[in-house]
């Protein structure tokens, strides 16, 4: 198995090649030993391939570095095995092997990407995590990149949705990129979700890498939903090889005016299916049972941890089930300021102009709703509503 | 007669020493010889002084002349003891009479002709002298409304020379100098509130941080108006009283700084500084140490614009005299504490870019927005009480004609309030509620029960350290002072909260 690892590991060498190499030679132990003369008579290498396997060939042994992964419960699946995903087998290029730390999609499962910007909007946080929540929920497996923003979101929403979800990433599976989410890839493995990747443990985050691993992502699930992304997005790249994988586009509409939902508009217009919400995605699909939502895990220790919201909300929180505070509190100055809130950030003196109330008095009201866990000040007196 | 002595003065730091100026003169060779640790601009005071006593009229004989600058052991410097040498040399030479001298302060710089130039630190020089028990001081024309500002003194404002000569004689009756006119009033070319539309929340935040003495900082977009309302805080600070005055006279006049008609500072200090000022610029320093921009600003306003912009390292300096509200700065040459009482009123955008959290417009990645906010320290954070966001200013409000509230009017609030808390703590060394420290906290601000209640939910969810705790009871004290109240109320409390400086998450980096 070494030799396989030492093969997959060669950089620079299409899959296609890879397995031609391979089925010439029989097997991959062949190839590691192979001769440099017989190398050059095979018509299917050029001059630059054989060079890349010459200089893989001496770096040594291949079988420390082999048990070192084994003994960090990393997963080694080539393509002919029997565990590597068929959906994925399809697609043109598909990786030669996978690392995965935890486990596979399931191939019987329905498989969603949930993509989009690093830099998202509390609009796109809102939605990524509703999406991966219900979809996960009735048992869909949600994939995506672990990347700051959406892909974050998405993922944690499938874990408080009770599902399981799995991260592609661009860098070795026992690297945690960005940093920041190591609690989001230490709660996926624990979920029975997985980390997976085609780079071979250890390598670093490189910027090139990040395209590629899109197709993986793509490649892995059924239909692709892009929450937000802005005209040059990454996510756009994602559903190019998508649709060439021959996978479904779905994408979130947004406020015409925000540039961070302008790829999305554009998909849409493009024909792209429209998201509208996750129930009615999942109900397209013929999954209208749920199965264990398990509400506000997320925040059940955490830190709108207060009375109020356990006894208004049952300690959900901000990602629970939208309660109308409307009929709770009607007329009440609260109720006003609270109202003219939402996703996109309000600051002091906007709520007073549109409330017709005093700063003084709207900053009391702000941080009232704040305390109470309504609201989120998400930058220096810039309110968004916390319950989504 | 050819020995006399002189009394005058040497600025060192913001203190003052008196200097007996000792003149000699005897047969010998003729040679002019200074002693007395003197700098290179002193020794020249020989040329200045000869030259401007033989053009003044008087025979300046080849003999051997000593002048000697006592006590020894203080390094003088500057032009300020041309005049009581060329006084001293006079005596010496029996020009003037050999007690007409005693009781007197001479001080001043000599042109060649024989004109009487202004010196700086002449206000602390006087006073200096008049604890001295010296009553009648002689000081160059120009600052003669300064040193008048000292009472029970008379001062004598000398135009040149020979007048010096006919006052010490006798000859002439000397014409004591006033205090000079009184500066004009806080209205005058000052940037008022009432020209700012909208920004309320920025202008609330200011007159509680002018109110209480809190340190402000203000986030916002570029184009927000940080910098214009920043202009306009000066305009609500409460008038100095006079010993106030005196102090920031005083810092000024060491630095030459004064207005010769109306030298008495009776205006608070605003200063703003570039971010590319050092160190020593904002601390003070130099070889024999000078105040700089923060003592500059005691008493007053120092504004800091775009705060990430200064380097780190003179962010940090400012640390020390935050909590302490003077300087010391140490050199081989001594040690010197500078006052710099003052409130720090900063500004800053969101992000480079300056949209943020406004995602649909920044351009700035979350490691950007990380690396620009972590220029700005933890501990320097933590010294500031309110935190206000300066929105961008919306077309409404440049189109609605109406005026808001005039400085003068907000003013007055905060002239309020700051009695209130000069009753509060006399006897004390507090003068505002910012200067409040953990044991007089639990003195003067005691919260109800529900207040209690609600600072314990506040610190559980909004995850406030017992230093922004503290800071928010300050900043509610505050506020209760500016509507008279004794009780700190929830309502204060919650308005403070609102102001509170951004947490950690915040500042450090977002998670999911």
């Amino acid at each position: 198995m070494k030799y396989e690892y030492w093969l997959a590991g060669v950089k620079g060498l299409s899959t296609a090649k890879k397995s031609l190499l391979r089925k010439h030679m029989k097997t991959a132990k062949a190839v590691y030993y192979i001769e440099e003369t017989h190398l050059n008579k095979l018509e299917f290498l050029n001059e630059k391939d054989r060079n890349k396997i010459m200089q893989a060939k001496k770096q040594g042994d291949p079988g420390p570095e082999y048990e070192k992964m084994i003994e960090k419960d990393i997963w080694f699946v080539p393509w002919f095995s029997e565990e590597y995903p068929k959906c994925l087998k399809e697609i043109p290029d598909h990786p030669y092997a996978l690392y995965v730390k935890g486990s596979l999609p399931h191939e019987n499962q329905k498989k969603a990407a949930v993509i989009g910007a690093r830099r998202c909007t509390p609009y796109g946080e809102k939605y990524a995590v509703d999406f991966g929540r219900v979809l996960a929920g009735r048992g869909v497996e949600i994939i995506s990149g672990m990347a700051r923003g959406v892909d974050g979101m998405a993922h944690r929403g499938a874990l408080i949705g009770g599902g399981k979800t799995y991260a592609v990433l661009g860098c070795g599976v026992d690297v945690c990129y960005p940093k920041e989410h190591i609690g989001l890839y230490v709660d996926i493995l624990e979920h029975g979700g997985g980390i997976l990747s085609e780079h071979p443990p250890g390598t670093a985050p490189l910027p090139q890498y990040f395209p590629a691993r899109n197709r993986i992502i793509s490649g892995l699930s059924d239909a692709v939903l892009v929450i937000e992304a802005g005209r040059k997005s990454g996510s756009l790249i994602t559903v190019d090889m998508a649709l060439d994988q021959g996978r479904d586009v779905y994408a979130l509409p947004g406020p015409v005016n925000s540039v961070m939902s302008e790829g999305c508009n554009r998909l849409i217009r493009q024909g792209a299916e429209v998201l509208l919400s996750p129930e009615e995605l999942a109900e397209q699909w013929g999954l209208t049972e749920e199965r264990g939502l398990v509400r506000g895990r997320h925040q059940a220790g955490g830190r709108r941890n207060n009375k109020r919201l356990k006894e208004a909300g049952g300690g959900s929180a901000p990602y629970g089930e939208k309660e109308d505070k409307n009929e709770k509190m009607l007329e009440t100055p609260e109720n006003l300021v609270y109202s003219c809130l939402g996703l996109y950030p309000k600051g002091v003196d906007q709520v007073a102009a549109e409330t017709k109330l005093d700063v003084k008095a709207v900053m009391e009201l702000l941080v009232t709703l704040e305390l109470e866990g309504y609201i989120r000040e998400i930058s220096k007196n810039q309110y968004i509503i916390a319950r989504y | 007669m050819s020995f006399s002595t002189i009394i005058s003065a040497a600025v060192d730091g913001l203190g003052v020493e008196l200097v007996h100026v000792e003149a000699d003169i005897s047969n010998g060779l003729p040679v002019f010889h200074m002693v007395g640790y003197l700098s290179s601009e002193v020794k020249e005071a020989g040329e200045r002084v000869r030259t401007a006593i033989r053009n003044s009229g008087f025979d300046y004989p080849a003999k051997r002349t000593v002048i000697n600058l006592s006590p020894a052991t203080l390094r003088k410097r500057g032009a300020s003891f041309d005049l009581p040498i060329a006084a001293a040399i006079l005596a010496s030479l029996g020009e003037i009479g050999p007690t007409a001298t005693e009781g007197y302060l001479i001080i001043g710089e000599l042109g060649l002709d024989g004109r009487v130039r202004k010196v700086p630190g002449i206000l602390p020089i006087v006073m200096e002298a008049k604890a001295a028990g010296i009553c009648r001081c002689i000081v160059p024309g120009e600052n003669a409304a300064e040193a008048a500002l000292v009472k029970n003194m008379a001062v004598i404002g000398a135009g040149n020379l020979r007048e010096v000569v006919s006052i010490l004689r006798g000859q002439c009756q000397p014409e004591i100098a006033t205090e000079g006119k009184e500066p004009g009033g806080y209205e005058e070319d000052m940037p008022d509130f009432a020209d700012i539309r909208g920004q309320q929340n920025v202008k609330r935040a200011a007159e509680i941080a002018v109110a209480g003495g809190h340190n402000l900082l203000m986030i916002g977009p570029p184009g927000s108006g940080k910098s214009m309302t920043a202009k306009c805080i000066a305009g609500i600070l409460p008038p100095p009283d006079m010993e106030e005055s005196l102090e920031i006279t005083k810092i000024y006049s060491v630095l030459g700084m004064l207005d010769e008609k109306a030298p008495l500072i009776r205006k608070r200090p605003f200063r703003e500084v570039h971010h590319t000022a050092t160190r020593a610029a904002m601390t003070g320093g130099g070889m024999i140490p000078r105040p700089g921009e923060i003592s500059l600003a005691h008493g007053g306003v120092l504004f800091l614009d775009e705060l990430p912009e200064f380097r780190k390292s003179v962010l940090e300096v400012l640390r020390e005299p935050l909590e302490e509200r003077s300087i010391q700065i140490s050199r081989a040459y001594g040690n010197y504490r500078f006052p710099a009482d003052f409130i720090l009123v900063a500004a800053m955008n969101p992000c480079p870019c300056g949209c943020y959290p406004d995602m649909r417009k920044c351009t700035c990645t979350p490691a950007q927005i990380h690396m620009y906010l972590s220029r700005i320290s933890r501990p320097f954070l933590d010294r500031i009480d309110l935190c206000v966001e300066a929105p961008r200013v919306k077309y409404e409000y440049l189109a609605d004609e109406r005026k808001g509230e005039s400085s003068a009017v907000i003013r007055k609030r905060v002239c309020r309030a700051r009695l209130i808390q000069k009753e509060r703590y006399k006897n004390t060394k507090i003068t505002t509620n910012a200067m409040l420290s953990g044991k007089e906290l639990k003195n003067y601000c005691r919260l109800g029960e529900k207040e209690h209640a609600l600072m314990e939910q506040a610190f559980t969810v909004m995850e406030l350290t017992a230093r922004t705790y503290h800071r928010i009871i300050k900043t509610a004290r505050t506020i209760a002072d500016l509507e008279g109240e004794e009780q700190i109320r929830e309502s204060h409390l919650k308005e403070a909260l609102g102001y509170r400086i951004m947490d950690e998450k915040y500042w450090r980096k977002q998670e999911v």
